[in-house]
């Protein structure tokens, strides 16, 4: 009860007018960022994070979360007029939104797809309240040994989720991950490692420089490399943006089920939004009645993505809040504005400040409202949005990253590395490199490396009791099977007893 | 450039950071004159990233010879050169020389202009199409630079560059 009482304390607090009219502003520019192709949700809130730092702690992340809620819902416009995905978690959006906004019901589409957003978003904030407080009371009894493989876990499982192709190179983005992190002062002895005498580098290399150059710059090129996509804005005589209750009552089990992947999928550290939506429009296809209508305009597809999605928001912020270690790559630019604003996520979260987790889930509903109000009145200013020329709006998003980067600490060190950073992201992009292991070894990197040089002093070298604690058994286990089936023949030898049950059911 | 190409390039490069990272990780001082705990010494992380590192670089050296669709899918096409290189070099100049070189607000403003105008001049239109894209991109450059000044400076009491 003790949550629900926190989430409407939380509620109480922000109905006050400054606190709504900076959920208000917050959300709309977060739709109008997620909508645009080429600006990601990671970048809307690492550039939002440096214009922020005036702002009080609760009104700056008030502000952050509705950045967030609001661009992964505003990446479904361009999805469905556009056919593309405006962030990468709206790609299973496209599939089916965009076969309908041609066939004339993109204001239908529209209405779906937010309300599908903001029940996800309902079903994660759910999730969040009731699961955050036990995990990170759990958390309190983690030591080294357990910090160190849930880094590991981390960084591995997030490697594996997020790459395109083979697995191989999310390890890789994950370990250059890490060796960045290893630049600057250590953290046990406080001894400067890897600077070359640059006096620059002796804090190690910040985070939002390093993700504003691989989510901003990197993403301004890759919009000027791509070619602009076609605007469908055919209407329908019967379209319209309120969805019929009728048939969201139709797919509760989707909205339920994809609510629940979503969350799930945004609790894994690193994975992220888009791998929602793919999970949740996967499940709903396998088990639809309509499974032949996906791909070309169904709405369960469009709802089971929208939902998935939007659930990662939430459930991304249930191990960032708890662990401080990010469900998605916006999450952990979540995580860096959190510690600018003097608010330290972790496992001590639940006992300095208990009432946290009530207040991030009341500022999710926030957003969650604002971004259901704009969603259903606003379709003709999205439309509009989406003509805005790459030529006007890509050196004002390149300007905010110089400059929002310089802001951090006044110094134009921070913006070379948002340079260096945008130019190697946007390569290892186009080499199929995911980004997201990447900030997660980045942000991880200290803890894993303190954890375990720490556990190995505790111990006296002795590396057993990083198997033998019960907690840390469990990661290892999860991380050798996650290795394990990567490897082609074992997967097939673990699925063999499936298929042969498979095969006797057909029987 | 192919997938499998690029893959080997890239396990190449990958092995000399892993090589490089090892041996400054083996390398690194020990700190014995402070007589810390030798499993603590600040190189032991970076020498096993090194070692993880080397490890992939070598699977993926080899994954580039598997005969799968994936290898010959080719690489950076699709797009346009010429715009990603005008992009590239305009924003490079103008975070790495403009910016600590002229004043923050003219170095935005002559960046937004240029960035604007590059991109929306239309070299076959009107003289009025012209006019218009050289108004729009002066009237842009000047409105961002004056803007975020005035945000950042006044606002979150940055000291501009």
């Amino acid at each position: 009860m003790s949550g629900l009482q926190d989430l409407v304390a939380g509620l109480a607090l922000l109905m006050t007018p400054m606190m709504l009219f900076h959920a208000a502003w917050s959300t709309l520019l977060g739709i109008v960022v997620g909508s645009l192709p080429g600006l990601t949700a990671t970048m809307g809130v690492a550039l939002m994070t440096t214009l922020t730092y005036s702002l009080d702690s609760n009104a700056a992340i008030l502000v952050l979360i509705c950045m967030y809620v609001g661009a992964i819902y505003g990446g479904s416009r361009s999805a469905i007029l556009l056919n593309i995905p405006g962030t990468p978690a709206s790609a299973a959006t496209s599939l089916d939104g965009y076969p309908l906004a041609k066939a004339g019901r993109a204001g239908y589409a529209m209405g779906l797809a937010t309300a599908g957003s903001a029940l996800g978003t309902l079903a994660g904030i759910v999730m969040l309240v009731m699961i955050a407080p036990p995990l990170a009371e759990a958390a309190l009894n983690f030591g080294s040994f357990e910090f160190f493989w849930l880094a590991v876990f981390g960084i591995l499982i997030s490697g594996q989720l997020t790459a395109d192709t083979t697995p191989l190179k999310g390890y890789i983005a994950g370990i250059l991950g890490l060796m960045v992190a290893m630049v600057g002062s250590e953290g046990i002895h406080a001894h400067v490692r890897f600077t070359f005498g640059v006096s620059d580098l002796n804090a190690g290399i910040a985070l939002i420089p390093a993700m504003v150059g691989a989510f901003g710059f990197a993403e301004v090129l890759t919009a000027m490399w791509n070619k602009a996509g076609v605007l469908a804005i055919a209407k329908d005589k019967s379209d319209k943006t309120i969805p019929d209750l009728i048939d969201l009552w139709r797919y509760k089990v989707t909205i339920l089920r994809s609510g629940v992947i979503g969350t799930l999928v945004g609790i894994i550290p690193g994975v992220g939004e888009d791998i929602g939506a793919w999970g949740s429009y996967a499940a709903a296809k396998r088990t639809s009645k309509e499974a032949d209508k996906f791909g070309s305009g169904s709405y369960e597809g469009l709802i089971a993505a929208e939902t998935g999605n939007s659930a990662v928001v939430p459930g991304s912020l249930i191990p960032a809040i708890t662990l401080a270690v990010p469900g998605s790559a916006s999450s952990a630019v979540l995580i860096a504005a959190l510690f600018i604003h003097g608010i330290r996520p972790g496992p001590l979260i639940m006992i300095e400040q208990p009432h946290f987790v009530g207040l991030i889930g009341a500022m999710l509903i926030v957003a969650t409202l604002f971004m259901a109000i704009y969603g259903l009145s606003m379709t003709r200013l999205f439309i509009q949005v989406l003509r805005v020329p790459y030529a006007y709006l890509m050196p004002v998003v390149f300007v905010l990253c110089v400059i929002g980067t310089y802001a951090l600490s006044q110094r134009l060190f921070d913006v070379w590395i948002m340079v260096a950073f945008g130019l190697i992201g946007f390569v290892l992009r186009q080499m199929k490199y995911p980004m997201a292991p990447l900030v997660l070894g980045i942000i991880l990197g200290d803890l894993l490396d303190k954890s375990l040089r720490r556990g190995l002093t505790l111990t006296d070298g002795e590396i057993l009791p990083f198997f033998t604690r019960p907690v840390s058994a469990v990661f290892v286990a999860l991380i050798v099977l996650s290795i394990l089936f990567n490897i082609p023949a074992v997967r097939r030898l673990a699925m063999a007893p499936l298929r042969r049950i498979g095969r006797w059911r057909d029987v | 450039m192919l997938m499998a190409k690029a893959d080997r390039y890239t396990a190449a490069a990958l092995l000399a950071l892993a090589v490089a990272m090892f041996v400054g990780g083996w390398t690194m001082s020990r700190l014995e004159i402070r007589q810390i705990h030798p499993a603590s010494i600040p190189g032991l992380v970076p020498m096993i990233l090194g070692v993880l590192l080397a490890i992939c670089a070598g699977l993926l050296f080899r994954a580039s010879f598997d005969d799968t669709a994936r290898g010959v899918e080719p690489i950076m096409v699709g797009g346009s050169w010429w715009r990603l290189g005008i992009t590239g070099a305009i924003c490079v100049i103008y975070a790495l020389v403009l910016i600590g070189w002229a004043s923050y607000f003219w170095a935005t403003a002559i960046f937004t202009f240029a960035f604007a105008l590059i991109f929306s001049y239309p070299t076959e239109g009107t003289t009025r199409s012209r006019l218009t894209a050289v108004a729009g991109s002066v009237a842009l450059g000047l409105g961002i630079a004056y803007g975020s000044a005035l945000l950042f400076e006044q606002l979150f009491l940055v000291r501009l560059p």
